[in-house]
């Protein structure tokens, strides 16, 4: 663990953090559910950073780095990956995975992390409203009023043949989401955080 | 200046080498420069001369201009000197009637960026081996019968595949090994093999035994040193000291009278012995000698008892036990000395770690749980002083996790006991490593610090990739300091994930250091016995490092294994096979050229001084009679052509053979006088 040093200053505090990483960081167990959860032997990474060269979300346009999310998966980092807000910033298009040497699944690691995170309530609001919105509408971005007259516009339907036009479907995705108590999640968080 | 003795009709030809010399200088330039020289018959150029074609060109010159001598302008002479020799002697000359200007090598590689001076440069290099060749004469090479027979010094096993290669292909072979009273080497030691984790010693005893059993072709020498080397390719006569070892061989008692006795192996003399010290050698002082001991169970030659005469107190309780029928013990026994005459000799003299303990950053042997790798190995195998359980040597106590510390002395510039080189197997033999502990001890972890994983051999990928999945831990990053916990005896081992980019401290049970690699301290006096040169980092130096890494500047010496430069085991048998075969090559042959360069001696000048005999590092010279005079006689056989004598004779009577003084002094005038006067 690192070592806390008693300055008395947060900011002090915080520019002198021990950023060492020491053997008792290391969660074990963290790889082996990462692994189980993706699907993926995210053990076998070797860091050649393939991933990160493919990756549309890596910088410059954000920090994100996926290689040091399968590093710190792999050395059981487990506070640290979760808390990463990075974490959030993949949008699964798989070109890692695609490209991977060691024909691994790093979207699949990222994913899987994400489901950790869920479970002990780490999450991004807007992940959570996306939740809200699937539950009521069937859809993470619902259609709107601007979509409805371009699809017009271009001769289709207003609403797409999805539940928007079949509402009657909803309950079945409801129910998966109940499930999962994906909502009843959603909503507490929500509350709690505007408490 | 000295005269020529017929006209020159010398022929130029220039080489492009591609764009190699064309592209960073005017051939065409050159060409119309050498017509004009003095003698210069022809001059032609071509894309490459060494090719079928280019050779052509010489030979149909010399027949249709009746040439006498030829210039080649182009790469090195260790290159292609040879080829062109050939072509000349193909068109009707004496191979020596021919010279090389180096105008690759020595020039447009390094002028590359100067087209003007690289021109100027390589027409002065015309004009100075034309110089020469206007003064060649013919020479005929001395042709001298080679001895059926070999030495291979080093009982590895690199030393024993090349003397079982050399006693198959019907070549007496003597196999010689210093240190220890067995073959066997260094791969004797080890546990398992990388990647096929093979038992190291299952593989290696049947060639141990075949050694052994390949009588009358190889004559094992063990314990035995090389004291003296004389001669040259084809006759080297080598004195051997054989040290006393203080037991007879049952051979070594019937010559002695005693039949029936010598040392059978039973041991009755070590179990009386008082005199306990570590093992050293072998298991590395972490068990217990006797003064008289058995190296390891399966030694070759077989069971036989050694006394190691620095630490016996001569109280004689062995001779007593040993009993008056086999009477096998000698106490007084002496070095005994022999000569053997051999055609050919390889080196296989192998390695020593670096004194790691220098490196104070690492606490080995400061720290009780910091060990090498040669030390892990015993510590893991079966038969090692630990039946093959890996064992904390602070407390006896499992380690359940272990630090390896790749690089350990290696790719390190900053001298002392550092060395600059890729030790190129510890990073295999650390895998293997981490592999042995996940496989005895069930939940240890290892944790491998690397800044590369070199697995380039045959399957080293797919062992590295192996060990991963099976859980080791890889951090890259070199360890910065070793620290250990005084009460605990863990250590704190420091460092950076580079990958993480944040610097790490892990508490580890043990650390093994894979340290680096270095010639043996004895290397330095063979490599001078031998006449073989070294390597800026003290290895043995190849001929060439791609095209000849079996040779020797030296004819007649090879290499093989470690001695050369680090190589796994795969890679050392493999060098091994070649240097037995390029050994066996003069030896099948029946007789090797000697390139004529030697030293003549001009006797009607000769004064008999004899101050040249001092001179020679060979011994070529002697003093004789002739004619009612003394002079000096040169045995041509032995003479390298050095020229240290000829450039010392203070009469100067002694005339180097194609580097005479007329020749050198034509090739000096013609640079500093431009061709005005001469």
């Amino acid at each position: 663990m690192a070592r806390v040093k008693e300055y008395g200053n947060a900011e002090l505090e915080e520019k002198l953090r021990d950023t060492n990483y020491y053997t008792t960081d290391s969660n074990p167990q963290f790889l082996e559910d990462v692994k189980k959860l993706s699907r993926t032997a995210a053990n076998m990474c070797y860091q050649c950073g393939t991933c990160t060269g493919s990756c549309p979300s890596a910088p410059p346009r954000s920090s994100y780095r996926i290689r040091l999310f399968m590093r710190k998966g792999v050395l059981g980092l487990e506070q640290e990956a979760l808390n990463d807000p990075d974490l959030w910033l993949c949008t699964t298009c798989y070109s890692c995975t695609d490209r991977c040497p060691r024909d691994l699944a790093p979207t699949d690691v990222i994913m899987a992390m994400r489901n950790l995170a869920f479970k002990v309530d780490i999450v991004p609001r807007n992940f959570l409203k996306t939740v809200q919105l699937i539950y009521n509408t069937g859809h993470g971005v619902p259609n709107n009023d601007v979509n409805r007259a371009a699809r017009v516009k271009l001769g289709l339907p207003a609403d797409p043949p999805t539940t928007h036009s079949y509402p009657e479907f909803i309950p079945g995705i409801q129910k998966i989401m109940d499930f999962y108590k994906m909502k009843e999640n959603a909503d507490r968080i929500l509350a709690e955080e505007s408490k | 200046m000295a005269e020529t003795k017929e006209e020159s009709r010398i022929g130029v030809f220039i080489c492009h080498c591609g764009t190699n010399i064309a592209g960073s200088l005017s051939i065409e330039e050159v060409k119309n420069y050498a017509m004009t020289l003095d003698g210069v018959i022809v001059a032609d150029e071509y894309q490459y001369m060494c090719s079928t074609p280019g050779q052509s060109k010489i030979i149909d010159a010399i027949k249709e201009h009746n040439l006498n001598g030829i210039v080649v302008a182009a790469c090195s002479p260790r290159l292609h000197e040879p080829t062109f020799r050939t072509a000349t002697e193909e068109g009707g000359l004496n191979k020596f009637r021919f010279e090389m200007a180096n105008i690759r090598d020595q020039n447009s590689w390094v002028h590359m960026h100067d087209w003007e001076g690289a021109t100027e440069k390589a027409k002065d290099q015309v004009l100075i081996a034309v110089a020469k060749a206007r003064m060649l004469e013919d020479l005929q090479p001395k042709s001298v019968p080679v001895e059926h027979s070999a030495l291979v010094l080093g009982g590895g096993v690199g030393g024993m595949q090349a003397a079982l290669d050399l006693a198959s292909a019907g070549i007496k072979t003597y196999l010689v090994e210093k240190a220890p009273p067995t073959v066997g080497g260094r791969m004797s030691q080890l546990d398992k093999t990388f990647p096929t984790l093979d038992c190291s010693q299952c593989i290696l005893t049947p060639k141990m035994v075949d050694v052994g059993r390949h009588p009358p072709n190889i004559e094992l020498k063990t314990y035995t040193e090389v004291e003296k080397v004389e001669g040259y390719i084809g006759n080297f006569t080598i004195t051997l000291r054989k040290k006393g070892r203080g037991v007879l061989d049952p051979t070594e008692a019937l010559e002695r009278g005693i039949v029936g006795g010598g040392c059978n192996g039973c041991g009755d003399c070590a179990e009386v012995c008082p005199v306990i010290k570590p093992n050293p050698p072998f298991e590395m002082g972490m068990a217990p000698r006797k003064a008289i001991y058995i190296y390891h169970p399966q030694v070759m030659p077989p069971l036989q008892y050694t006394i190691d005469f620095d630490s016996c107190v001569k109280c004689g309780l062995c001779v007593e036990a040993c009993g008056p029928e086999k009477r096998a013990i000698d106490l007084d026994s002496v070095d005994t000395f022999e000569e053997i005459r051999v055609g050919t000799c390889i080196l296989a003299i192998g390695y020593d770690y670096i004194p790691i303990e220098q490196k104070m950053e690492w606490g080995y042997k400061q720290f009780d749980n910091v060990i090498t790798g040669l030390e892990f190995e015993r510590l893991i195998c079966a038969s090692g002083p630990t039946g093959g359980h890996l064992i904390r040597p602070s407390d006896g106590q499992t380690p359940m996790k272990v630090g390896f510390v790749l690089c350990a002395g290696s790719r390190d510039n900053t001298g002392g006991v550092n060395k600059p080189y890729c030790s190129r197997f510890c990073c295999m033999y650390s895998l293997k490593h981490a592999h042995q502990i996940m496989e005895k001890i069930p939940g240890a972890v290892p944790y491998i610090f690397y800044m590369d994983i070199r697995s380039f051999g045959k399957m080293y990928e797919e062992f590295y990739y192996r060990i991963q999945n099976e859980g080791a831990k890889f951090i890259r990053g070199r360890v910065a300091n070793i620290l250990e916990d005084p009460i605990t005896k863990n250590l704190i081992v420091n460092a950076e994930d580079t990958l993480l980019g944040r610097p790490v401290s892990m508490e580890m049970d043990m650390v093994v250091l894979a340290a680096a690699v270095q010639p043996k301290p004895e290397a330095e006096k063979i490599r001078q016995m031998f006449g073989v040169s070294k390597s800026q980092d003290g290895w043995l130096l190849e001929a060439h490092p791609k095209l000849n890494p079996c040779g020797t500047t030296t004819a007649g010496i090879y290499l093989a294994g470690v001695c050369q430069g680090p190589k796994d085991i795969p890679d050392t048998v493999a060098q091994a096979e070649g240097a037995a075969s390029a050994a066996s090559i003069p030896i099948h042959t029946g007789e090797v050229q000697l390139e004529p360069y030697f030293a003549q001696c001009m006797d009607e000048i000769c004064a008999g001084c004899g101050m040249c005999l001092q001179q020679c590092p060979y011994g070529a010279l002697d003093l004789v009679e002739k004619n009612g005079r003394t002079v000096m006689e040169v045995t041509e056989a032995k003479c390298k052509g050095c020229g240290t004598c000829g450039g010392f004779c203070p009469g100067g009577a002694i005339k180097m053979q194609h580097f005479t003084s007329p020749q050198i002094c034509a090739q000096i005038d013609a640079f500093l006088l431009k061709g005005e006067d001469n």
